[in-house]
């Protein structure tokens, strides 16, 4: 519905468009009696920067009633026209004012937005000892704005979306023009333009319609609080998208080794690198397959055990009234009851929250005989181990729970046919043009040399094959 | 259109169909399944002859207390009879419902009786077992099998355990015991030479000491299981001797001295001792490096070269010394020439042993088949009766 | 995901292949040819390895099987021929797949479990071969570094114990042990009908043949050592060793301070050869679908059903191995030349009349 050009039949066009009470008119009058309307919403509007920089500028107003000359009047720096009735009312919905007058051709909207933000802090899942300690905040302009300051480059495109039929959340694409495949930025802007959902509460939401197979258990989209990491992925030639209201940004492709990357891992030395990378690998397959392995050797295969540890195992397992398997998914059990409860637990229930689960839980039901201490240390350290990669928790946990439900049922040979399955599928697993196994199938020799084992800097002179970068070399011109 | 929609939703009815399937028998495991509260892990076996078969003492190893108190483990021993060892193995799970698994057994022990008719009658048994290791360590013993794993040791809380420190890595390469597994054994049966040695363990009181409390001993099993733990006479074992096997048939013996030479013609040997004679006063020699080999030369009269080379310094002498000799572990060229002869003499009275008992354990009939297929099948026959030794020692000082 | 590339074909050739020799073939070549067993198994990767090549040559004109018979005998005759590389397929995947139920009871267990604890198998065939033969190629880039690791464990915890000397005298069987040994063994050698099926799917490069069989045969160099590896550990007795390679390592005297630590080289040798049963199934749906086209749910179908056929079969035969094995090692064993050796040969110079596809 376009603009009229009656401030009275405007100001109550909108008013029906948006009933809320909150939605409120202030009207003045110029020097030449002209009469003015400004609608905005009031908890999300500044009032004070209104006054300053519209109402009073134009209270002395006595030029043309163009929306150009009108405009020129305003001293706040962002300020649009827009003659679509229904445009001026999402914009009074996102916290910009809209400036509305007698015998106008356009509405003039004002950026008078009141921004409430928390501060800029290290983000708490994404913790690194060395290295930039910013995090991602709650808002997208300051978010675009951490980026902006460390690509400070004319290829840096950074599109906005808005998704969300309710929400109208903006979702921000970026990406390097020139370095990023232009087919995955369309793929992923036709995606994220195709989203028919209400409203878009965090960027998880998003995951799922950029996901090639949305069921999956595998991770297909990359996560980062981190804006280091975020632009460091973006210039290996990947698309990040942010989102407004979610301080956790996304890249895509994702390939699966990323999570095993630390931002850490480039601000030490290599080989202190390689060997963190391979201990998160060892710590995780120790996480999925210790539970499994120790259940089905005790089950079917006890010459797993040396004798004299099978000794102390059947020695500890002697008065326990469950059966190894079913002590076992009741320890694993108890600890994802933990781990759930001391994450939601505000952090003063959460200290003793960790008593309780330690010592009364732990100590208790060994004394009791509920359960014995080896299946208590076998969980303690998967459990330790699951958190080495933190980004793959809720994967690495299901695939736990399989495995030592498929090591008590069939024993070592359905763990080995569940590791064969579960490769199977990542192999063949890929989005946005990327197999989620790279570098390691398909093979990619020379991005071998940044994932599990990372070269010195100076030898990662090209960027991963596997994201197909135009622009190959970020070492060193081409 | 409803179809589609059938055929889109039956991989994830057939995922949740798995699932329901894991769940089923994860909750109600048991496809024979054997768990270790109701298995019996043998860690030894011995085997003695009976006039209806054979008898078997399992020792078994049972947790000493729950890991709270104070972990290790200790034994109990029953001993089964039947026609056969599978027999005597089964008869466990029939009398003490502990299902036997072979597994973890470490020693297989044959009693003296045992081993006068072919080994390989009994032994098959673990032979064919894919569920027994074939590396387990085979041996002979003085007497009874049952009544040596029966026994209190003096060293250990089971019996097995301290036969088994008699055969470690550390006491061959002293070369005072010669070890055997089951699998060498049988490769020796099968092999051209059909001949294969064991070590040979007798035990004896290990004098003014008594068992302690709660070690192994037998607890009662089925027939004729033996052995209390309180006051029984502590034991310790020695196994310098070595039994020699022809066709799987005990034919005769090492004595320790010969033992020492076979280990010494292996080239096994590593601090091991022998003794020589200096000014008629015992002086002993500590081997430090040791080579040796056997190789047949078949032109003309079969010789077979029994060659060994020690390097040994001096570790001890029969009689009070200076403290310069004693900080000298030079040996002089009068001992070494009284060790050569030493040594020739163990190696020649070996010889004399293969020769007299037709066991091959110095591997004459394999040496000439493998270079030699055409003179073996000339000579097999009769290849031990006419081969000559030749035999040459080389004992060097550290200097 | 369409092709399997060079690379891919020559990790299966040369690390994948191997492992299904390990299993069974050792022992059994003892028993009929004792310290000359690795001379049949010699034989058998230069011959195949020359099958290789002429598949790989085949895979130059960029044609799937059915393309290549059909251009040039026509669809019908086509059809029947590339129907009947997926029955040869399907029967010389039998024996294999009895060899992994053995293998896994003997080696997974400690007493003889019931068959239902092999019954998994049939559910990871059954998803494995509903995907599209091309689909493999990235696993064989994944499988080739867990083989060699797994083969390069196991090598490394046997050789010492080894006696390499038992392999003398070479010939000491007679030639007609040694031929009955290269007889005896072809069946496990079908290799080259496996590459058959992927022929169209291989993203061919110049020079791929000749370096296909070298890959080939430096697979079969790596079985041969451990065919000699082997008869040195067990000399005379190394026809009663079954699961050959689960058994080699596990005399190397560190194990008493670590336990079996080899299990875990065994694992993955295990995997692999997980994937490597399941190939010829593969193979053989491979053949039905180029024959009779790719409808949505065919492969997920025929996979389930010949799967399902493979477990009555393994049900059938739970306790007839030896019978399994003399019958296709003794009397059907004719069958393998003639579809791995003189096949490839045979269709090199087929020319066609124009590209069909199907």
């Amino acid at each position: 519905m376009k603009i009229s050009g009656s401030l009275e039949k405007d100001v109550a066009a909108l008013k029906k468009l948006l009933p809320a009470e909150d939605i409120l008119t202030f009207e003045f009058t110029s020097a030449k009696g002209v009469g003015f309307a400004a609608l905005f919403a009031d908890p999300i509007t500044d009032k004070e920067l209104l006054g300053e920089q519209v109402v009073r500028p134009l209270l002395r107003y006595e030029g043309e009633l163009f929306a150009e000359s009108v405009k020129k009047r305003i001293t706040s720096p962002e300020v649009r026209t827009e003659s679509d009735l229904e445009k001026l009312s999402e914009e009074i919905l996102a916290g910009n004012p809209v400036l509305l007058w007698e015998g106008m051709d356009e509405g003039i909207i004002t950026g008078t937005k009141k921004v409430f933000v928390r501060a800029i802090a290290e983000p708490s899942t994404d913790v690194a000892v060395k290295g930039p300690r910013e995090g991602f905040i709650e808002d997208i302009k300051i978010n675009t704005s951490l980026v902006r300051r460390r690509l400070k480059t004319p290829e840096l495109k950074i599109d906005f979306l808005n998704v969300g039929r309710r929400s109208q959340t903006y979702v921000a694409v970026c990406y390097l023009a020139g370095t990023s495949v232009q087919r995955t930025v369309d793929e992923v802007k036709k995606k994220l333009g195709a989203i028919d959902i209400d409203i878009v509460p965090d960027s998880s939401y998003l995951t799922h319609f950029l996901s090639a197979r949305p069921r999956s258990l595998l991770k297909q989209v990359g996560t980062t609080e981190k804006p280091d990491i975020f632009c460091a992925k973006i210039a290996e030639g990947r698309v990040g998208i942010l989102v407004d209201g979610s301080p956790i940004a996304l890249t895509a492709p994702y390939l699966l080794i990323e999570d095993f990357q630390s931002s850490e891992d480039y601000f030490v030395p290599s080989y202190r690198a390689t060997f963190t990378r391979l201990l998160r690998l060892l710590a995780l397959l120790v996480a999925i397959y210790l539970p499994a392995f120790y259940i089905a050797a005790q089950l079917f295969k006890l010459q797993l055990f040396p004798v004299k540890l099978l000794m102390t195992i059947s020695g500890s397992i002697r008065d326990i009234p469950l059966s190894p398997s079913l002590e076992m998914l009741l320890v694993l059990f108890v600890l994802e009851v933990l781990n759930e409860a001391s994450i939601r637990m505000p952090k003063y229930v959460g200290m003793a929250l960790s008593v309780v689960g330690a010592l009364v839980l732990g100590e208790t039901a060994v004394s009791a005989g509920f359960v014995s201490t080896p299946a208590i240390i076998i969980i303690a350290f998967s459990g330790i181990g699951l958190y080495a990669v933190p980004n793959l928790i809720e994967q690495t946990s299901v695939l736990r729970l399989v495995m030592l439900l498929v090591a008590g049922s069939v024993g070592t040979y359905g763990i080995i046919l569940a590791t064969a399955f579960v490769l199977f599928y990542l192999v063949t697993a890929e989005n946005l043009g990327a197999p989620a196994l790279a570098p390691f199938a398909p093979l990619v020799g020379r991005d071998l040399k940044d994932s599990l084992v990372k070269y010195e800097l100076g030898s990662l002179g090209l960027r991963p094959r596997t994201l197909k970068s135009k622009n190959k070399r970020r070492l060193g011109h081409d | 259109m409803r179809a589609r929609k059938f055929w889109n939703t039956v991989p994830m009815k057939l995922w949740l169909l798995l699932l329901a399937a894991i769940l089923f028998s994860f909750f109600s495991n048991d496809f024979g399944l054997v768990d270790i509260q109701k298995t019996a892990v043998i860690v030894a076996a011995g085997i003695d002859k009976t006039e209806n078969g054979f008898s078997v003492t399992s020792q078994i190893a049972v947790p000493k207390g729950t890991d709270r108190a104070q972990g290790g483990t200790s034994s109990v021993n029953i001993t089964t009879e039947g026609p056969t060892v599978s027999d005597c193995i089964t008869a466990l799970f029939g009398k003490t419902g502990w299902v036997p698994k072979l597994v973890f057994c470490d020693l297989i022990l044959l009693g003296e009786e045992a081993v006068q008719e072919d080994v390989i009658a009994y032994l098959n048994y673990f032979l064919r077992n894919e569920y027994m290791p074939d590396n387990c360590l085979l041996a002979v013993c003085e007497g009874s099998a049952e009544k040596l794993l029966t026994s209190q040791s003096a060293i250990d809380d089971a019996s097995s355990l301290a036969i088994e420190k008699l055969f470690s890595d550390a006491a061959e390469k002293s070369g005072k015991v010669l070890t055997n597994t089951l699998k060498d054994f049988a490769i020796g049966y099968y092999g051209v030479s059909e001949s294969s040695y064991l070590p040979f363990v007798k035990m004896a009181p290990q004098k003014g000491a008594e068992a302690g409390g709660d070690s192994s001993g037998g607890s009662g099993g089925s027939s004729g299981s033996s052995g209390s733990s309180g006051g029984a006479e502590e034991q310790i074992y020695t196994a310098e001797e070595t039994a020699l096997f022809l066709k799987g048939k005990m034919v005769g013996k090492l004595p320790a001295e010969q033992t020492l030479a076979l280990s010494l013609l292996e080239g096994n040997v590593f601090a091991g001792t022998f003794s020589a004679q200096e000014n008629g006063q015992a002086v002993t020699l500590t081997v430090m490096r040791n080579s040796g080999g056997v190789s047949l030369d078949m032109k003309g009269t079969p010789t077979a070269k029994l060659s060994v080379d020690v390097t040994c310094r001096l570790c001890c002498r029969g009689t009070a010394a200076p403290i310069e000799d004693i900080s000298s572990d030079v040996v002089s060229p009068a001992v070494l020439e009284d060790a050569n002869k030493v040594l020739e003499g163990y190696l020649g009275a070996l010889f004399e042993n293969c020769k007299q008992t037709g066991c091959d354990f110095l591997e004459l009939k394999k040496s000439l088949y493998r270079s030699s297929l055409k003179k073996y099948r000339e000579w097999k026959d009769y290849l031990l009766d006419t081969v000559r030794p030749e035999i040459v020692t080389d004992v060097k000082s550290m200097k | 995901m369409t092709k399997i590339s060079r690379r891919q074909l020559f990790f299966f050739l040369a690390f994948m292949a191997p492992v299904g020799k390990l299993i069974v073939m050792p022992a059994r070549l003892a028993r009929v040819c004792g310290n000359d067993l690795w001379l049949p198994a010699l034989a058998q990767f230069l011959l195949q390895a020359a099958a290789v090549f002429c598949v790989l040559l085949l895979a130059k004109r960029g044609k799937s099987l059915y393309e290549l018979l059909s251009g040039c005998l026509g669809k019908i005759a086509g059809k029947v021929c590339v129907l009947l590389v997926g029955a040869f397929l399907l029967f010389a995947g039998l024996l294999p797949l009895l060899e992994e139920k053995l293998f896994v009871q003997g080696v997974f267990y400690d007493t003889l479990p019931s068959l239902l604890s092999f019954a998994p198998f049939f559910l990871f065939s059954a998803y494995l071969c509903s995907k599209p033969l091309a689909s493999y190629g990235r696993i064989f880039d994944l499988l080739a570094p867990i083989a060699a690791v797994g083969f390069a464990g196991v090598m490394v915890f046997s050789a010492g114990n080894a006696d390499f000397g038992a392999v003398l005298p070479v010939g000491a069987s007679g030639p007609a042990a040694i031929a009955r040994g290269f007889a005896g063994s072809f069946a496990w050698f079908f290799d080259a009908a496996l590459l058959l099926m992927m022929l169209g799917k291989i993203e061919y490069k110049k020079n791929m043949a000749w370096q296909g069989a070298l890959c080939y045969l430096g697979g079969g160099a790596a079985v041969v050592l451990f065919l000699i590896t082997f008869y040195g550990i067990f000399e005379g007795t190394a026809l009663n060793q079954l699961f050959a390679f689960t058994k080699t390592s596990k005399y190397f005297s560190g194990f008493t301070v670590l336990g079996r630590a080899d299990y875990l080289f065994i694992f993955l040798l295990s995997l692999v050869a997980a994937f490597y049963t399941a190939l010829p199934l593969t193979g053989a749906i491979e053949s039905v679908l180029q024959a009779f086209g790719r409808p949505a749910a065919l492969p997920v179908l025929l996979s389930v059903g010949l799967s399902g056929i493979y477990f009555l079969l393994v049900y059938l035969f739970d306790y007839r191995f030896g019978d399994v094995m003399r019958a296709v090692t003794e009397q059907a064993f004719w069958l393998f030349p003639v579809f791995t050796l003189l096949l490839p040969p045979l269709l090199l110079p087929l020319k066609g009349r124009k590209h069909e596809s199907a």
